[in-house]
């Protein structure tokens, strides 16, 4: 794994990407700290790096666009899968390489807290954990983008699609706030949602009998989920959209707030697309 | 060594290699031979562990590449159809990587990579970017990633391609002096390269194997009859006159006068008789020399295209 993360490193940094995506990235920390924390006098860093979550939609495609994608299309997959390391050494090492990048360059910015703290005292434990809620949000954000490029031969493909994904997932609650709430909604939801999951099964297992297995069982599920209690249907949508919504997360965070639950939910959110990643290079030798 | 049992690879409705078997000695050079599609590299794919197989199973030195692929994959050097390199490192890096996720460490690291540099004869170029370099040099960067590791088997796919005639020519017999130590399977669409390397040769048309042997009884199975060229001084008619009169002779026919007064004739007769022997002096006696005497061998264009003709016939 260790191999596989030395080499990432470096082609991150013997083409442009590494570079682009520091620079951009110190630019708008640097922009947004000059103007909340000087030209706005205030003290509260955590609010620049709240600010700044944006960035991700454009700077997240362009460390991820590359790693499975660019493998595939050269054909240097073959190399890879063909020596004698697992497909989870693969899939994390590119996932820790591109983790490093965004921890190494988010290390740089620990100069503005410091600056600040020249001029008085700072909250250092709000601020560490402001910076533990960006880097736990930035890494879910790259497990996406790393599992759509395993998709994807195509490097700009993959980086359309990890903007396009990531966009969605800022503008969830919004969406969310406009879709309906009531229990034939949901139920017609949750239908879709089994025949959704069911279609997945199939094009992954070409087995219509266990594909069409899950829809029954979902759809039995959902009658005994009536049966027993209603009302569970009633703004079923928002619910299971919700579980997407990364940045309503953040929120604890930004006030500089440790808690438990959304750092397991980052956690788990990034160890589940990189799962998933593992599992889509898995796939394409089957197919 | 190799073990290949009842392969099969299906994309949807496409067979790609249907239902193929066939096993490969320790220190064998096998050839693998079929035109374009024939399902050549997707053998070779499953063989490496890069595809699964449909059906069917592979096994090298006793190990299934199903149930253990990391133990098979160290068994195997691959290389592909189009070598996989990484365009932006020098061809130091590169051996350095390979050799990192080939799990070769340490002192023994530094030692192969010299080695196989040497060997492939790379070493000029070592510091230099791949992406840089030349398409001989790419395809023996592409060779040394096989051989790191000094895996026991060697699976080279059209391993010539691209080249020019003179490390065509290098090529060869680096392969064939790495079979003194590696079981190697080669595929190629181009025939001579499959005679002078390989011991044994496999035939594959449409995803199935259509012939299987070594090349000397190929030519034998499918070469009934010998022919003969001969060139001689004489009028044509009464050449092929004295030698239809020969004992054995079957079939003569002319291929008309490429020298000034002579004739060139083909000359078929059975296996079990020699007529060399008889025709000279059968022309000798009638005055008319023979300036150039050879035997018509098949060769394996020949066969290659005897085997799938045979094949389609048979269907």
């Amino acid at each position: 794994m260790l191999a596989v993360i030395k080499k990432e490193l470096r082609s991150y940094f013997t083409s442009m990407t590494g570079y682009i995506f520091v620079a951009s990235f110190l630019f708008f920390t640097g922009l947004f700290f000059t103007l909340n924390n000087l030209l706005g006098a205030s003290p509260d860093f955590n609010r620049v790096l709240a600010s700044i979550l944006f960035i991700f939609l454009l700077a997240v495609p362009i460390l991820t666009m590359r790693l499975m994608a660019e493998e595939t299309k050269q054909k240097t997959d073959q190399l890879l899968l063909t020596s004698p390391i697992t497909l989870t050494s693969i899939i994390v090492g590119k996932y820790l390489a591109a983790v490093i990048v965004f921890v190494g360059t988010l290390a740089f910015t620990i100069i503005y807290p410091l600056i600040m703290s020249t001029m008085g005292k700072l909250a250092w434990s709000e601020i560490l954990g402001g910076y533990i809620g960006f880097f736990l949000f930035g890494s879910a954000l790259i497990a996406v983008g790393l599992f759509i490029s395993t998709i994807t031969e195509n490097q700009v493909v993959a980086a359309v699609a990890t903007f396009t994904t990531l966009l969605i997932l800022w503008l969830i609650d919004a969406i969310i706030q406009g879709l309906p709430t009531d229990k034939t909604a949901g139920i017609i939801f949750a239908v879709l949602l089994a025949a959704g999951i069911a279609a997945i099964i199939y094009f992954a297992t070409r087995n219509i009998y266990v594909a069409g297995g899950i829809l029954g069982a979902g759809i039995i599920a959902i009658v005994a989920g009536y049966i027993v209690n209603p009302e569970i249907y009633t703004g079923f949508i928002g619910k299971v959209l919700e579980w997407f919504s990364l940045y309503s997360r953040y929120e604890d965070f930004e006030l500089g707030v440790l808690s438990l639950s959304p750092i397991v939910y980052y956690i788990t959110f990034s160890s589940a697309f990189v799962f998933l990643s593992i599992r889509m290079l898995e796939k394409k030798r089957w197919s | 060594m190799i073990q290949v049992e009842n392969l099969t690879k299906r994309y949807g409705q496409h067979v790609a290699v249907d239902n193929i078997s066939f096993t490969v000695k320790p220190g064998e050079i096998l050839g693998f031979l079929g035109p374009n599609g024939a399902g050549k590299t997707t053998t070779m794919n499953i063989l490496t562990g890069y595809i699964s197989a449909t059906e069917g199973r592979a096994l090298v030195n006793g190990v299934d590449i199903l149930e253990e692929p990391e133990e098979v994959k160290k068994m195997i050097g691959y290389l592909p159809e189009f070598p996989p390199l990484y365009g932006e490192m020098t061809v130091m890096e590169y051996l350095d990587f390979v050799s990192d996720i080939k799990q070769v460490s340490g002192q023994q690291k530094k030692q192969s990579m010299e080695k196989i540099m040497d060997l492939v004869k790379i070493g000029d170029v070592r510091g230099r970017l791949i992406k840089n370099l030349s398409k001989g040099y790419k395809q023996r960067v592409g060779l040394a990633q096989a051989m790191i590791g000094n895996p026991q088997v060697l699976i080279l796919d059209e391993p010539t391609v691209g080249l020019d005639p003179k490390q065509i020519i290098e090529i060869r017999n680096l392969i064939s002096s790495l079979g003194k130590e590696h079981t190697i399977i080669l595929s190629s669409h181009i025939l001579p390269e499959v005679s002078t390397v390989c011991e044994r040769v496999i035939i594959i048309n449409k995803g199935r194997i259509v012939a299987s042997d070594t090349l000397e009884n190929l030519s034998k199975g499918l070469g009934e009859e010998t022919k003969l060229i001969i060139r001689v001084a004489g009028p044509e008619k009464h050449v092929i006159k004295v030698i239809s009169e020969v004992h054995g002779v079957k079939f003569v026919e002319s291929q008309g006068s490429k020298e000034k007064d002579t004739v060139d004739i083909v000359v078929e007769s059975s296996p079990d008789i020699d007529i060399r022997k008889p025709l000279f002096y059968a022309l000798s006696r009638a005055s008319y020399p023979i300036l150039m005497m050879r035997t018509m061998g098949l060769t394996l264009e020949d066969i290659f295209l005897q085997v799938i003709t045979e094949e389609k016939e048979a269907r």
